[in-house]
């Protein structure tokens, strides 16, 4: 490489090292990874951006400080300079390479990895708003059947939920989401839940994404791993009373109500009879780990 | 006359969803990339050639077996391990042992193993299934590889280098080496997640009643479910979760998904060509296509079956 060629990779090193920093200055990482991997976006967006700057400052190989009279270093074969080297070809001599440009490096210049990856970055920044939309998370969706098919863990009792599950000041149990999701898929679990005054707390989508009409919402809840490429939704079907009032949706609620399970199509599917929904704060992150 | 398409809400909110699509993968791949470019710039400057030839085994088809475990001692992401790969085959490492432990470290280690026995309910069987699966294909395709002249498949920049030159063993030449590997793997590890959000966005809908339709075969579904995860190209941690997610479908399907996605994927064909050459890569992706849906088949209708009536026959602890 030219000192050239290294001083602009370096600059599209900065670039790329700046985004990550500036996703995790903004706090925009939130809402595209999981909160274990928002320090590995500091740490990369700094080994980038210290890579990058160090290329700008020193674009040329430097030769080594030690003698290599025992290293094995000659040069015994022809072959295409296109650098500067200032010495005879074909021949056995020797020579530092930090002088020399000759192709046994591939690849594209920086013009064109500057074209083809910092425009994506731009428009996808630009674009983005940071959250699926309601379609795009409807392709998402925890399928009910495999919550009965992959359920696992410790057997779960009425005793474990009076002793480890919080309340509200109504007396509603403030169950995790995914914990409602995933009691329909266990027969005994349902028992335990059938009729309990609960409290769900979430982000509410509409009512085009239930699958029953009629005085609907949802709430959900999104479970990752790693990234948002990865995130699944579960959610609970919210039923109105006549009259009430309704959240908007895409706000962050809590909703207070009877959970109860219905059957549609056959599959068994958990059901919010709703006292109220509120408007709540925002948790740092909105994702809910899968593990 | 209007010279211009209206831009649709649909549109607009296709734009959107891909462009989160592209964030979420380039943002959490990137500080991997860069990890699997600084090891590949200081191997790449400071390990001596031929380091490999003495750790592995002389025998090479020895040394393709272990190559295929390395995985449970050095767990990289599918991400990080193209960059230390070019280093390594530069530097010497026979190229059938890279590709084995290539293909099968992003699946036989440690984090994927937990990740896998986690989404299926603590299952032991799928998990030794899919790890073993993904093993035994990556030696195979190693063992195939051997047998064929580098030239047919390497990029002539990839060669090792016979050459005695003496390139400075500084930190210097290990930033610029670095720095190198990482614009040249950034590049096409971006347009490879382009193409990732373009899909994912616009063409790919797992719970449309086509994707539901494959589960009633097995053979259409590993087929099919590998085709899906090509275009998912998730992370081999994550995506057993979504591997179990499609319960209409049986084990094959589903080992198909988690065996062939970390393999090879949208994103990975794109890695890959910083190291092999496109025809190698076309080969390479049907050869894992045919071995994992025959793995897939055996598993499901042998395997699995066998070993889970044999569980289930046994007492439950006291």
């Amino acid at each position: 490489m030219t000192s050239l060629q290294t001083r602009l990779f370096g600059l599209i090193a900065c670039s790329w090292g700046g985004v990550l920093l500036y996703f995790y200055h903004s706090t925009r990482v939130r809402k595209y990874l999981a909160p274990d991997f928002h320090h590995f976006i500091l740490a990369g967006g700094i080994g980038i951006l210290v890579l990058g700057i160090y290329s700008l400052i020193n674009p040329k190989e430097k030769k080594d400080s030690h003698d290599h009279k025992d290293h094995d270093h000659d040069h015994d074969h022809d072959h295409e300079h296109e650098g500067n080297c200032d010495h005879h070809h074909g021949h056995d001599h020797e020579h530092e390479h930090a002088a020399c440009n000759h192709p046994h490096e591939e690849g594209h210049g920086p013009l064109i990895t500057a074209l083809l990856t910092l425009v994506p970055l731009t428009i996808a920044m630009t674009y983005s708003k940071d959250t699926f939309s309601f379609t795009a998370l409807s392709k998402k969706r925890v399928s009910i059947q495999s919550v009965a098919q992959n359920q696992s863990g410790p057997p779960f009792t009425r005793e474990d939920l009076e002793k480890n599950v919080s309340r509200n000041e109504l007396g509603e149990f403030q169950i995790r989401m995914i914990t409602a999701f995933y009691a329909a898929g266990d027969r005994e679990i349902q028992g335990i839940f059938e009729g309990l005054p609960v409290e769900l707390e979430g982000r509410i989508a509409p009512e085009e994404l239930s699958k029953k009409k009629g005085n609907r919402m949802l709430i959900f809840r999104k479970i990752i791993t790693c990234c948002a490429a990865d995130l699944q939704m579960v959610d609970v079907a919210l039923e109105f009373p006549d009259g009430a009032v309704r959240p908007t949706p895409g706000d962050w609620a809590k909703a207070g109500g009877i959970l109860t399970f219905e059957t549609i199509n056959g599959d068994v599917f958990p059901l919010l009879k709703v006292r109220e929904v509120v408007e709540a704060e925002e948790p740092y992150s909105e994702f809910q780990l899968r593990q | 006359m209007r010279l211009y398409a209206p831009v649709t809400q649909e549109t607009q909110e296709q734009l959107s969803d891909g462009s989160m699509e592209f964030l979420s993968i380039f943002l959490e791949g990137l500080p991997f990339i860069l990890l699997g470019t600084l090891v590949s710039g200081f191997l790449g400057t400071y390990l001596p050639r031929g380091t490999f030839e003495k750790i592995l085994p002389k025998n090479p088809i020895l040394a393709i077996f272990v190559s295929g475990l390395l995985g449970a001692i050095f767990p990289v992401c599918e991400c990080a391990v193209v960059p230390v790969i070019r280093r390594l085959v530069k530097n010497g490492l026979p190229v059938s042992s890279a590709l084995a432990y290539m293909l099968a470290a992003p699946i036989f280690n440690p984090v994927t193993a937990i990740s896998t026995y986690k989404a299926f309910g603590d299952s032991i069987p799928v998990t030794f299934s899919r790890l073993a699966m993904g093993y035994m294909i990556a030696v195979i395709i190693a063992l195939i590889v051997s047998r064929i002249a580098h030239e047919l498949f390497l990029k002539p920049s990839m060669k090792a280098d016979d050459h005695h030159h003496h390139h400075p063993r500084n930190i210097n030449a290990a930033l610029n080496n670095s720095l190198r590997d990482l614009m040249d793997v950034g590049l096409y590890f971006t347009i490879g997640v382009v193409l990732t959000a373009l899909l994912k966005t616009t063409v790919i809908d797992p719970t449309s009643d086509f994707w539901q339709t494959l589960a009633n075969n097995s053979i259409i579904g590993s087929a099919g479910m590998m085709v899906l995860a090509f275009v998912l190209s998730l992370c081999s941690t994550s995506d057993a979760f979504i591997a179990a997610n499609f319960a209409n479908f049986r084990y094959g399907p589903k080992l198909a998904f988690m065996v062939f996605g970390p393999m090879i994927d949208a994103k990975l064909v794109f890695l890959y060509s910083t190291v092999f050459r496109w025809k190698f890569i076309l080969f390479l992706t049907i050869a894992i296509f045919i071995l994992t849906g025959a793995f897939a088949l055996l598993f499901e209708t042998q395997i699995l079956p066998m070993w889970m009536d044999q569980q289930s026959t046994l007492p439950l602890p006291s």
